[in-house]
């Protein structure tokens, strides 16, 4: 977005039509700007989703409508499915007709489940989304904390701790954690719930508002699902936190220093500014790539929910892709790797959004 | 190099090297059972003198797999990223040294195959090639590839604009002498250092798979897959199982870490007169 301004000359030179378009693009207020700017890619973006889903499938050596049917693939019901996918079209009409079918909604059925795999997927995303969630706000929380900790707190040696967290939790595989946290809580502290479900079998999940069982409890004021759904939710929760917390806080660490050791906070630091400003100054100069590196984890969290999911129980998309390996049921999959793709390139977007609205330098 | 074995760190991570090496080439001697033999009557047998580190489910000797495990999740991991890196740094070369519209597309496809999440994309492509040990390695290979081709090139782009590539170019070098003799050697300390790192995920990446069943199968030695068949005892106690293989990856993945940032200090020229 900065070569806009380098553009920007030569725009001028040019067509006067042009020159009255970039006029009218100014007059809209730079926020709402930067989301057009970037809302203009999602179309592209989506496309090249869909295209890596549909190649996925088609690798599947052999012939996609046998492997779709599974069990019941009968001589006729391979030619009815062949014709009914379009099989015996070209590749680029077959590719047509899936985006046809996505634009539609339609993902194909679930050979595990039977269902459509956009209902599939719908009734298992809030679970996925309300672990993420929370796990992201644990891991940014713990991660910046940490970094800030050892930059600021040097001359106490708070930063060779630090490295050794950011060492060993690089080195821990977040599937050994999460069945260590439930041995220790579960089975010998008897802390924590047994690792089955968002929920105590004995109570019903509280009326659906949003999907997030801490949320919609506490709306309808079900206080027993509420505290169920939280016990429930910290051993996944922390395995998540403790595993990709290491990552964020080497990023930030490295942003936060070289902020904090600027000229400029160490102007502010000889006029005598107290030290929590000077952490509340740097901390708030180093947002945006700290901004850009909370996105990335996304994607990772989701990787991470894959195998959590698994391990607790959980009953989300995670576990449902998991299913749909053991099963080799494709369809699922490919669902499940669209949504995952469409939900980091939205977290994206949020993200990039974001970082240009925090820096005021960029031009757009 | 003396001087560098000193540093605890670069102490402790060849000292894992080496005893993952040990591990890889003498498992024959050194294991006390056969890693695949089932054994039914020595189910889930706690730590003890016959079994140090215990029985799994199927009685076979958990410590006898996990010295055979490192041969699989070793050269899976290492050809994986051997692979990236020797189709990686050559095409981050090319990419880096012609900035056209093939580079600039080239660079969109490598943002677009890292914006999937990489666990996610790993575990789809497994199950549709086909759950196999090579499988995995291919897949994590083709992963790792745009990881070293943007390091190799973001170096060079800061290269071609250095005078000794235009003093190369005025004496009459091709374009092919300058890449690979002039900024190849130059270009490649960071891709080293990734070397290191990206082997220690692909442990991790490896052993993930696995543990979700888009791996390997029993009974192949593995340690994702040995933590993975000790988790439904684990709840009731038979922590054995599912806990010295994870030390085993934790150990692995600690070594490659620890030589990947001793590494970038040695090969950090401002700090080797230290």
């Amino acid at each position: 977005m900065i070569e806009a301004t380098k553009g920007g000359g030569a725009a001028r030179a040019a067509l006067p039509s042009l020159r009255g378009l970039r006029a009218i693009w100014h007059l809209i207020p730079r926020p709402l700007r930067i989301i057009l700017a970037r809302v203009a890619l999602i179309p592209m973006q989506l496309f090249g989703v869909l295209l890596v889903t549909f190649v996925l499938v088609r690798l599947l050596p052999g012939d996609p409508a046998l492997l779709l049917l599974g069990n019941m693939a009968t001589p006729d019901a391979i030619a009815a499915l062949r014709q009914r996918l379009g099989l015996d079209q070209s590749v680029w009409i077959q590719f047509m007709h899936y985006l046809i079918n996505v634009l539609h909604g339609d993902l194909g059925t679930s050979i595990f489940t039977s269902h459509p795999v956009t209902q599939d997927l719908l009734e298992r995303a809030p679970a996925t989304l309300e672990l993420i969630t929370y796990a992201m706000i644990l891991t940014v929380v713990l991660g910046v904390g940490l970094a800030i900790l050892s930059v600021a707190g040097r001359r106490y040696g708070f930063d060779r701790l630090t490295r050794l967290y950011g060492l060993a939790a690089g080195a821990l595989p977040d599937f050994w954690v999460g069945l260590l946290l439930i041995f220790f809580f579960f089975h010998i502290a008897g802390w924590a719930p047994a690792p089955f479900g968002r929920l105590d079998t004995y109570l019903t999940p509280p009326n659906t508002i949003t999907g997030f069982y801490t949320i919609d409890s506490l709306l309808t004021g079900n206080w027993a699902d509420l505290g169920s759904a939280i016990s429930r939710l910290a051993l996944p929760v922390i395995t998540i936190s403790l595993v990709n917390a290491g990552a964020m806080m080497k990023m930030t660490q490295t942003v936060f220093a070289n902020v904090y050791d600027s000229s400029f906070v160490q102007h502010a630091r000889a006029c005598g500014m107290p030290e929590s400003r000077i952490v509340a100054m740097s901390l708030k100069n180093s947002m945006p790539p700290i901004i850009t590196t909370a996105g990335f984890l996304f994607g990772f969290l989701l990787g991470a929910a894959v195998i959590v999911e698994t391990i607790f129980s959980w009953g989300g998309l995670g576990q449902y892709a998991v299913q749909a390996v053991i099963n080799s049921d494709y369809p699922a999959l490919q669902g499940f790797v669209m949504v995952a793709a469409i939900v980091v390139l939205l977290v994206y977007l949020v993200v990039d959004v974001l970082y240009e609205l925090v820096d005021p330098r960029i031009r757009i | 190099m003396r001087t560098w074995l000193m540093r605890p760190g670069a102490a402790f991570g060849a000292a894992l090297l080496l005893l993952q090496v040990i591990a890889i080439v003498f498992a024959g001697l050194l294991a006390p059972y056969s890693p695949t033999t089932a054994d039914p009557l020595h189910t889930l047998m706690p730590p003890s003198a016959s079994h140090l580190l215990g029985t799994d489910v199927y009685g076979m000797d958990i410590l006898s797999r996990i010295i055979y495990a490192t041969r699989i999740n070793l050269l899976v991991s290492i050809t994986a990223v051997a692979g990236a890196f020797a189709i990686g740094v050559p095409l981050g070369l090319i990419i880096g040294f012609y900035s056209g519209i093939p580079s600039a597309i080239v660079m969109r496809l490598f943002d677009f195959i890292q914006s999937f999440p990489v666990f996610v994309l790993g575990m789809a492509l497994v199950s549709v090639l086909g759950q196999e040990i090579w499988n995995v390695a291919l897949v994590l290979a083709i992963l790792f590839v745009p990881v070293f081709a943007r390091l190799v090139r973001a170096e060079v782009l800061s290269l071609r604009q250095r005078p000794f590539i235009s003093a190369a170019r005025c004496s009459g070098a091709t374009d092919r002498s300058i890449m690979f003799r002039h900024i190849l050697p130059n270009a490649m300390t960071p891709a080293l250092v990734q070397l290191s790192i990206s082997v220690g995920m692909a442990i991790l990446l490896t052993a993930g798979l696995s543990f979700i069943g888009a791996g390997v199968r029993m009974p192949t030695p593995e340690w994702g897959l040995m933590v993975s068949s000790g988790a439904q005892q684990l709840i009731l106690g038979v922590w054995w199982v599912s806990l010295f293989p994870g030390i085993a990856i934790v150990l692995a993945v600690l070594c490659f870490a620890l030589l990947g940032d001793e590494l970038r200090i040695l090969l950090d020229p401002r700090r080797r007169h230290r």
